[in-house]
């Protein structure tokens, strides 16, 4: 069998994509992060303040 | 960092197998090169199309060559060649030579070994419901629209007004359930999960921006705040701000041409017809899965629900049928941000573990450059006054105190910028320090605590010392809280720039200590999460301690049988003990207690007395989970204990398991027994699914037996709903009572007889039951001592505390340290189990590494000036000044100091100094303050 | 929150209010300050353990020193909050503004210049 690949693709970036691109690149595996807007960061972008604690959503 | 993200992409194809995918991504053109742009918006300035801004919901305008917004990632441009009319203008303008008109769609190939699909959702649409009046009528908006009209940079720049006439509105109605339990219109079964906290929060939000009179109510069939601690700021909201919260079904909503208020026209509790006149509607929009992702889905071949979430089971969450995919966020089923950000890291867990024998081999390392000795310089100050869009910019005179700050002592240059925590002005920072030889910086804007690591970062890549570096506050602590007062709000700027100025010359450069990581993990709990997080370590290598104090593992859900979906628990647990001491990565300590425990994050000790025998094992590990568990709230209420026909919803599981239900023709149910009241403010979020699951049982055993289920709401979130859909069908009779009514219970030989006051028909109904049936709510394992020894924060339930509830809700506030499970808040199997694999891909970001470094803010004694007191020794909180008896020295060992400087503080010679915290450093900033005085 | 307070009070930030010293304190009043206050975690909820319990100590030392030369020890105070009570943090800092006016300015001040 073929030497396994180093890398993950994530499909979307919001925050959910986000966070599983910053745990694996931080766990030394290579990542791309693709996404069909110009813009990373999906509908938590677009929030004003977040629940329970109303921290800003950027 | 070695992500790369690639936009205006999609995918095509994957193919291959888990390890080795070969994946061909559609790559859009964007016209507008993503790594020549700058960032700059002459383009934009310069584009003569006006187009929909789609990012503020079609609210304002946007040019055809645009950028979401300021902060946006990659900072880059792009052209929507729908409204671009060709005319050049911007690749003119354009001094980078981004611009390409000729830019052409592509395909690309990409080899990964594992893949994540997290492309979320979309609000749901509610233009096809007439009697919501929404795109007829112009002071309707959907909640997506309202979050734009809060926020500081949409449409309004955060001023509440209604779009037809700008106005400040004075009611402000939230419908709930739009395009979310309803099956009839929408056909959209589920609940959204998320709209009834999000109801909340633009309501508080939007009373907290007009300062006045703001009336805001919020029509619901039952409010769903069921998260950590939701049920306090629900409470919060009702109780403290004001905000009314009305049962209700919604008939219609008409329009008052002359005035543009709208009438709601709606069914109370009673069924009678009421109509209630406001000046903005906002419509609660659910989330869906958009056709995009169903078509992705397809090319993919990837299993969907009825609803078009990915269809998991419980067990495993974030698989999809497709070995080596993942799901996770919202297209895995409708969920809020703490929950998708778990998810997130479980699916990084699993896709780790296909290829962990590859881990680092696609990566490059970045090296950062050397550090340029500057404390033999003289000072350069460089200051950055932000105007963060128009946070700052909006009160403060951002130019007079830019102007003021280039007048200081040693400040060299200074600058002021639209968003200083942009891409761009990074880079523009960095060619500043370089082009005028900057050695220490000050950023006046925001908080430290966000943005002190990026600066840091900043300063770091030109070879700086990091700690060569000041904040100043003119946000949070100055334009936010004197928004009234713009004279005022700039004048405290210059003094807190003045301020920072002062302490930046006090700096020093300081050097952090690396120390390497042991690569093993101590797990505390052998339940189903304890387990889960042990096989996520294991699977990627890593060896594991796993700490059970009974006898056996399995934990609570040996207790339990089947989840509501029918899957066998005790299955699934043998299953897992099974997987758990066959594999040799993990050694279980049954029996076993936590007695002692030292060290930091990456190098911890940790001593267990295992065994009937107490047998000492020191144990040596990198990281924590801890994973400690729940069990079932013993009732003091509605005669449990005293008469044996009162039993827990877990006591009726076993039951029905056991006996069946023929012999029962009336089961009561009341919820929220043990939560939502004075003891327990929260919500104990699986009760009411246990009702439900539980009713459905009894009526499949004996379909003519009655059940009632006494409720205050109803919170079958998610995928749920259905099932309690499916019990009223089946003819569960839900009656609802307020918190201050409960039911009133009774023994006699009949039964048990239950009174309860029905809204409904307005008077008291009276009950007769074979079986009471109370829904305990959860309640923390005692962890009193576990919590002393190895100092973890606990809420006032005895639930552990994350570090940040959205962005960090399965770190601890200890670094090193991880939480999952019902340790962390009640929570279902299927969400227990994916937040076990979350933290174990939290832990692994740490074992991943050879070496972390650690923070250089620690206490250094002068050993000159000691005169060995002692008093240091007593004073610390973690025993970390020793007095070293071959030296004559007193010591502190900088890998386990935390910081706090209460050393700093009790030395009666100022012999101890704490790094970036010494004496003079603040003096300097008193000093600084009351030279204006 | 974007709450408001009033805008005489300046922050500076310490690791844990344990660190903050009789010196600190003094300083700021003999400077011209004309109250100075700490506000730590709550009782008993302190990350390092009693940090908060030292500077309530100091905060009271600060107290008697400033009696002792003559001026009000009721310029220095000690409130406690979490880190989630926003609206009690400006409430204090309304507090203790509408204290110290009451109080009148700070006589050093006066000697100064």
């Amino acid at each position: 069998m073929a030497e396994k690949s180093g890398s993950v693709m994530v499909l979307g970036a919001g925050i959910a994509g986000m966070q599983a691109s910053l745990d694996l690149a931080n766990s030394d595996y290579n990542v791309y992060l693709v996404d069909k807007s110009p813009t990373i960061g999906g509908m938590m972008a677009r929030l004003d303040k977040t629940f329970p604690t109303n921290d800003c959503a950027m | 960092m070695n992500i790369n993200l690639i936009t205006n992409s999609e995918v095509k194809t994957i193919e291959g197998e888990p390890g080795n995918f070969d994946v061909t991504l559609v790559n859009h053109p964007r016209y507008i090169d993503p790594v020549k742009c700058t960032g700059c918006g002459e383009c934009a300035r310069h584009c003569p199309v006006t187009a929909v801004n789609e990012y503020n919901l079609g609210l304002d305008d946007r040019r055809a060559a645009y950028i979401e917004y300021p902060q946006a990632v990659p900072l880059a441009f792009a052209i929507d060649t729908d409204t671009c009319v060709g005319c050049g203008l911007c690749e003119k303008m354009c001094i980078a030579k981004a611009i390409s008109y000729d830019d052409e769609e592509r395909e690309t190939e990409v080899k990964v070994g594992s893949v994540i699909l997290s492309s979320g959702s979309q609000g749901f649409d509610p233009s096809d419901l007439d009697y919501l009046g929404y795109g007829k009528y112009a002071n309707v908006v959907t909640s997506e629209e309202f979050e734009r009209i809060l926020s500081a940079s949409g449409p309004y720049f955060g001023h509440v007004m209604r779009p037809l006439d700008r106005e400040e509105p004075k009611r402000i109605a939230w419908l709930q359930c739009v395009g979310s339990r309803d099956v009839n219109k929408t056909g959209n079964g589920y609940c959204s999960s998320v709209c009834c906290m999000y109801a909340v929060k633009e309501a508080m939000i939007a009373k907290e921006h007009i300062h006045g009179d703001l009336d805001c109510v919020v029509f619901n069939m039952d409010m769903r705040t069921f998260g950590k601690d939701y049920e306090k700021y629900y409470n919060r909201a009702r109780y403290k701000d004001g905000v009314q919260f009305v049962k209700a079904r919604i008939h219609t909503i008409i329009e008052i041409p002359e005035t543009g208020d709208l009438i709601v026209k709606y069914a109370d509790e009673t069924g009678a017809m009421q109509e209630e006149v406001f000046s903005m509607v906002v419509l609660s929009v659910g989330l869906k899965i958009p056709d995009t992702s169903v078509e992705l889905a397809n090319r993919l071949g990837i299993k969907l629900n009825k609803y078009n979430f990915t269809a998991t089971t419980p067990f495993t969450p974030v698989l999809t049928n497709r070995p080596g995919i993942y799901t996770c966020g919202v297209f895995q089923g409708p969920k809020d941000i703490p929950g998708s950000v778990t998810e997130a890291s479980a699916a990084a867990c699993l896709a780790g573990s296909d290829i962990a024998e590859s881990r680092g081999k696609d990566i490059e390392k970045i090296e950062v450059p050397e550090e340029i000795d500057v404390m033999s310089q003289d000072p350069r100050i460089g200051v950055f006054v932000c105007n963060c869009g128009i946070n700052i910019g909006g009160i403060v005179d951002v130019p007079d105190v830019q102007e003021y700050a280039s007048k200081l002592p040693y400040v060299v240059f200074s600058d002021s910028n639209l968003f200083t925590c942009s891409q761009d002005t990074q880079d523009k920072i960095k060619e500043m320090i370089v082009e005028h030889k900057l050695n220490r910086l000050v950023v006046a804007s925001c908080s430290p605590k966000t943005h002190e690591p990026m600066f840091m970062e900043t300063l770091e890549a030109c070879g700086i010392n990091k700690y060569l570096f000041e904040m100043a506050n003119i946000r949070n602590q100055n334009s936010w809280i004197h928004s009234n007062n713009p004279d005022i709000a700039t004048q405290k700027a210059k003094d807190l720039v003045r301020m920072a100025v002062a302490r930046s010359l006090t700096l020093k450069s300081l050097q952090e200590k690396v120390v390497p990581v042991n690569k093993q993990a101590l797990v505390i709990g052998g339940g189903i999460a304890g387990m889960n997080a042990s096989m996520g370590l294991a699977n990627q290598g890593f060896n594991v301690f796993l700490v059970e104090k009974e006898a056996e593992l399995g934990g609570f859900s040996r207790k339990l049988h089947h989840t509501i979906e029918g899957d066998d628990i005790r299955a699934y647990v043998e299953k897992l003990i099974g997987e758990v001491t066959a594999n040799e990565k993990v050694q279980v300590l049954r029996d076993a207690r936590i007695i002692g425990f030292e060290g930091f994050k990456g190098s911890f000790a940790t001593e267990v007395a295992v065994g009937s025998q107490a047998e000492k094992q020191k144990i040596e590990h990198g990281v924590i989970i801890v994973a400690t568990g729940a069990t079932e709230y013993t009732p003091k209420e509605f005669l449990y204990g005293e008469d044996d026909r009162v039993v827990t919803q877990v006591q009726l599981t076993d039951r029905l398991e056991e006996k069946g239900a023929s012999d029962l023709s009336s089961v009561v149910m009341i919820q929220c027994v043990g939560s939502r009241n004075e003891e327990n403010e929260n919500c104990s979020r699986i009760c009411c699914q246990s009702a439900v699951k539980n009713a459905l049982h009894i009526k499949k055993f004996n379909p003519d037996a009655q059940v009632y289920v006494l409720y205050r709401d109803i919170r079958t979130y998610g995928m749920l709903e259905d099932y309690y859909t499916e019990a009223r069908k089946q003819g569960v009779i839900f009656i609802r009572f307020e918190k201050d009514t409960p039911p009133s219970v009774e023994s006699s030989s009949e039964g048990i007889l239950v009174t309860v006051e029905d809204h409904i028909l307005k008077q008291n109904l009276e009950i007769r039951a074979d079986l009471l049936t109370l829904s305990a709510g959860m309640t923390a394992t005692d962890t009193d001592e576990l919590s002393g020894i190895m100092k973890l924060n606990r809420s006032p339930e005895g639930f552990f505390i994350e570090a940040h509830v959205k962005l960090r809700p399965v770190d601890m506030p200890s670094e090193g340290v991880f939480l999952c499970g019902t340790a962390h808040g009640p929570k279902l199997i299927s969400e227990t189990i994916s937040q076990a694999q979350a933290a174990a891909s939290r832990a692994i970001t740490f074992l991943a590494k050879d070496a972390i470094k650690l923070s250089a803010i620690t206490a250094k004694v002068d050993t000159d000036h000691c005169v060995k007191c002692l008093t240091c020794v007593r004073s610390c909180p973690f025993g970390v000044p020793v007095f070293n008896e071959k030296e004559k020295v007193i010591e502190i060992n900088e890998a386990i100091c935390h910081g706090c400087g209460v050393c700093a503080g009790v030395c009666p010679r100022q012999a101890i100094q704490l790094s970036f915290y010494e004496d003079d450093q603040i003096l300097s900033k008193i000093d600084a303050l009351m030279e204006a005085v | 929150m974007r709450l408001e307070y009033p805008p005489n009070v300046k922050i500076i930030r310490v690791p844990c209010t344990g660190k903050v010293d009789v010196m600190h304190m003094l300083r700021a009043i003999q400077k011209g300050a004309d109250g100075v206050y700490c506000v730590g975690c709550l009782e008993g909820t302190c990350h390092y353990n009693e940090g908060n319990l030292r500077c309530r100590e100091r905060v009271n030392h600060v107290r008697m020193l400033l009696e002792e030369v003559g001026l009000e020890g009721d310029r220095a105070r000690m409130y406690n909050l979490s880190s989630g009570e926003g609206p009690t943090f400006a409430e204090y800092a309304k507090e203790m503004t509408a204290h110290i006016k009451e109080l009148g300015p700070n006589p050093l001040k006066k000697m100064d210049t």
